[in-house]
């Protein structure tokens, strides 16, 4: 997918979804996730490339994929004029619904999303988290087989966030609808997604699910930060000579090393480090984990789940 | 389901839109009384020179002051327009079975209902005042779809412009530079004898000068079919061209 100032967004990834998988797409920010979801949904349209969408030909019959996709856009949607009901209704009628089939849809959406209370009240006096849920509703109004959601909680508090993934495993689960997400944060993909692809500078740099993207790593990680980052290329030399180790690799702060069982060799660690005269301003052994499967591949953490509160906007205006 | 039903649909939400933004609302609607009271009141000495105008100034000039309301609103489809594809609401509604030129013809006709609501103002307000509208009921009816299909041409405009810039401060700045010579180089406010012969000229083209002539006839008479036939022929062809413009700007958002 190239954009027309030559920006070239997307290229060469390639993906297969099974029906009702939860499937992920992870990435930090700018890696192509809402391109492929632009271009997926209709949209965008690809400058190369097939892609069918529950077995239908993104070119050649793009209002019938339309017709079987729910999307959640990352950029909540609503009419803020319009009441929650209301929205709803406007959506459900645009789908072609009506009458009272519309209207008990709209009523069991509202209990699922828990906004029956406020329903009457203008979408525009709702907090960040309700809008959300009121748009994950209005997604669903058609009883899309698929659902497309790009970064579905960005922004919202830990509250809101645990919600949506409640409603979102709910979906899946009982009524066996196909989720398709894109996200930047590790825990949000770790929990949910049963089969994840990550996604850097527009390419696939992994497939698999979670438990088998970790075990790609070959065992625990080490994670020192050294006060002298002077000392990183020996305190690199040190640990490769270490036996047991499988890898070793920079990270922001500090070196990860990569090993088996990191229990077994962690006395030996430090002596081997104390002796070249390094000590470690900090050191952890862990399970690994996505951030570390990222880091493997692209030498880069993804590390949003800190960051992101502060680099996204705000989500109310 | 037809398109009628998606434009329908869309209608009905432009219209909660209006009635959920009153002030929005009542100044649409409130304008024109203020023109006719404005003008009227102001220009009572320049009244007195306009030659055998029948029914007198004030009955000259409701025509104007209806066609300048649906002028002052036209600008509203582009700017909502503008909104939804800044918020985001208008790829929401492209990612539905929506039938795509019902988005248009909604928002379109919830433009030309607002002209039509100003005019009726008007005409009320002015026959209050004491004008007499000549040709009856059928002559009103006939104003107002001379008013409504105006607006039509005239929203082409600014729908063009919102879909294009996707910013409501260019819409208001055009609208300002457009609609003055428009409306005062025409005559819908002023006999265009007192003009300067260059506007004159100008004024003998303005498609503005045309709908207010024959809707001016429809109030004191004396209406002739070529007049309908030139004013609605010029309004047809600025509609044609508006409206064109306007789904070429639509098809490259909404492909």
């Amino acid at each position: 997918m190239v954009y027309k100032d030559g920006t070239r967004a997307v290229e060469g990834i390639s993906f297969s979804v099974d029906e009702g998988e939860f499937f992920g797409f992870l990435g930090p920010n700018g890696a192509g996730k809402s391109t492929t979801i632009k271009v997926l949904t209709t949209l965008l349209r690809k400058t190369s490339g097939r892609v069918s969408v529950s077995g239908l030909d993104l070119d050649k019959s793009p209002a019938e994929i339309r017709k079987a996709v729910g999307v959640l856009s990352q950029e909540t949607s609503l009419d803020v004029d319009l009441t929650g009901w209301e929205n709803l209704h406007l959506q459900g009628r645009l789908q072609q619904m009506s009458g009272k089939i519309l209207d008990e849809r709209i009523a069991e959406l509202l209990k699922l999303v828990q906004l029956e209370d406020v329903a009457k009240k203008p979408a525009g006096r709702y907090s960040g988290g309700m809008r959300k849920r009121l748009d994950l509703a209005s997604a669903l109004i058609h009883t899309p087989k698929l659902l497309f959601l790009d970064e579905p909680t960005t922004g919202l508090d830990t509250q809101s966030r645990a919600a949506i993934w409640d409603y979102l495993e709910g979906l899946n689960k009982n009524e066996g609808i196909t989720i398709f997400l894109t996200t930047q944060y590790l825990e949000e993909a770790d929990r949910l997604c049963r089969k994840l692809s990550v996604i850097d500078h527009g390419k696939l740099i992994a497939n698999g699910s979670p438990s088998e993207l970790k075990e790609s790593i070959g065992g625990d990680t080490i994670n020192l930060t050294l006060a002298d980052a002077a000392l990183k290329p020996r305190a690199k030399d040190v640990l490769r000579g270490v036996p047991g180790v499988v890898d070793v690799m920079d990270s922001d702060g500090g070196v990860t090393a990569y090993a088996k069982s990191a229990g077994q060799i962690i006395a030996q660690v430090i002596t081997s480090l104390d002796r070249a005269g390094i000590q470690p301003s900090f050191l952890s052994i862990s399970s690994p984990t996505l951030d570390d499967v990222f880091l493997r591949k692209t030498g880069r953490r993804i590390r949003t789940d800190e960051l992101s509160r502060k680099e996204t906007e705000p989500f109310l205006m | 389901m037809t398109i009628l039903y998606d434009t329908q649909s869309l209608l009905e939400r432009y219209l909660t839109k209006l009635v959920r933004n009153p002030t929005l609302l009542a100044t649409n609607l409130v304008t024109p009384v203020i023109f006719l009271v404005l003008f009227s009141q102001l220009l009572t000495k320049f009244a007195e020179f306009i030659p055998n105008a029948p029914g007198g100034y004030l009955a000259y000039l409701t025509p104007g002051v209806i066609m300048l309301s649906a002028m002052i609103s036209a600008p509203l489809g582009g700017v909502s327009m503008a909104n939804d594809l800044n918020s985001g609401f208008l790829s929401k509604m492209l990612l539905t079975q929506v039938r795509r030129p019902a988005i248009l013809l909604g928002r379109l006709v919830t433009d030309m209902l607002m002209a039509v609501a100003q005019s009726i103002i008007t005409i009320v307000a002015a026959v209050f005042m004491g004008v007499q509208f000549s040709s009856g009921i059928p002559g009103i009816l006939l104003i107002l779809l001379t008013v409504a299909f105006f607006e039509f041409a005239l929203s082409g405009i600014f729908l063009t412009v919102g879909i294009r810039t996707r910013k409501t401060e260019t819409i208001s700045a055009l609208s300002g530079v457009l609609f003055f010579p428009l409306i005062f180089i025409s005559s819908a406010m002023f006999p265009i004898s007192f003009f300067p012969s260059w506007a004159q000229t100008f004024s003998n083209y303005n498609p503005v000068s045309y709908a207010s002539d024959v809707t001016r006839d429809l109030v004191v008479g004396g209406l002739t079919f070529n007049s309908l036939i030139s004013a609605y022929v010029l309004i047809g062809i600025i509609s044609v061209l508006t409206f064109a413009a306007t789904l070429i700007q639509f098809r490259k958002v909404a492909s």
